[in-house]
């Protein structure tokens, strides 16, 4: 065995000397009040976890239907283009075959059938960024979340200190509490009990999860 | 009055939101729209802004969709007015005390073209009546 090393019987002094801090850690929090607070701030941890799996989810699927649409739209161009290219030649090479044979307004026909569906696309793409108001709200609450825990931390920091170090401490985290302060204005946060999105549906029956829910309630209510 | 004439008021915190609701209301044929950011803003446009309609998301800054709604409502100059609530709130109970403070529609978010549009004129042919 080196010299170096803790004997075993060293090693087990000083799992009991840990051992015996924590205890004390613990009932200094308790006796303070603080193993509550924590534990609501370790408790919102799943909640954020899930609203970023939520926005995570929002994100993917809005940046696959404008990559779709705009796919689908392309094909409806590439489609027009050569379509024309193919006009143009009929007309040049024999004009009057082009028109009496029925092939000019056949195109014409496919022209404006393609463009309603490159309209309908264009729509759709639009729709897709209500991603931004969906995970926005949800984004304020996580980002609300983060300042309360580290509000929380913060408080703990200071009044875990001793005193001759607490103005040091205080000066230390004033800025970070004052920039936290400025993110929460900037962002919105807001404390009312609005919900926001529904970031999961699962097990719950007090939320609708599509228009026609809200529909029937309304319905079955007489509005 | 014609769809061009008529007058609407987009009210959401996110111009996004506004721009894709002020976009549809345009391709269905209503294309007179003004935008605020919120209640408080709305309430101020809408006071002699000669507004007939009315979409409002709910969770905002300064004053929420609720609280909107409820202002117009007890206004006797914009009472009248129909109130489309569009929002990502889906909790029943919400979607009742929309109802009961007078909402004429709710639409939950994320919603369809068709879905506006259908909002819009089942309110607008229940007004003709």
């Amino acid at each position: 065995m080196s010299g170096q090393a803790l004997t075993m019987k060293e090693d087990d002094a000083l799992y009991v000397n840990v051992g015996r801090l924590t205890r004390q850690l613990h009932d200094a929090l308790r006796e303070l009040g603080y193993d509550r607070d924590l534990e609501s701030a370790v408790g919102s941890l799943p909640d954020a976890r899930s609203r970023l799996s939520y926005i995570s989810r929002l994100t993917g699927e809005a940046a696959e239907k404008v990559l779709n649409g705009v796919d689908e739209t392309k094909l409806e161009l590439a489609k027009l283009s050569s379509g024309a290219i193919e006009m143009a030649a009929a007309l040049r090479k024999d004009p009057v075959s082009a028109v009496a044979s029925g092939k000019l307004m056949c195109f014409l026909g496919e022209v404006g059938q393609s463009a309603s569906r490159a309209d309908a696309q264009l729509t759709d793409i639009m729709l897709a960024q209500d991603f931004h108001d969906l995970t926005g709200q949800v984004i304020r609450k996580v980002v609300a979340l983060a300042h309360s825990l580290e509000t929380q931390l913060v408080q703990l920091l200071i009044d875990s200190t001793p005193h001759d170090e607490t103005d040091r401490v205080e000066a230390t985290v004033a800025p970070v509490q004052a920039q936290a302060t400025a993110v929460g204005a900037a962002e919105g946060i807001r404390t009312d009990d609005l919900d926001g999105p529904v970031v999961s549906a699962d097990g719950r029956s007090d939320v609708v999860t599509d228009q026609a829910q809200v529909d029937n309630l309304l319905e079955s209510l007489g509005f | 009055m014609s769809n061009e004439n008529m007058k609407f008021l987009i009210v959401d915190d996110f111009s996004t939101m506004r721009r894709i609701v002020r976009n549809i209301l345009k391709e269905i044929g209503f294309g007179n729209a003004e935008e605020a950011e919120d209640g408080q803003a709305a309430l101020s446009k809408l006071k002699g802004g000669n507004f007939n309609f009315v979409v409002s998301d709910i969770n905002m800054p300064n004053m929420n969709g609720f609280e909107l709604l409820k202002s117009i409502r007890a206004d006797d100059e914009l009472k009248g007015l129909p109130v489309l609530m569009v929002t990502a709130e889906a909790r029943k109970e919400d979607i009742v005390s929309a109802a009961q403070w007078g909402a004429s529609g709710y639409i939950v978010k994320p919603f369809t073209k068709a879905t506006l549009e259908e909002k819009v004129q089942k309110i607008l042919d229940k007004q003709a009546k």
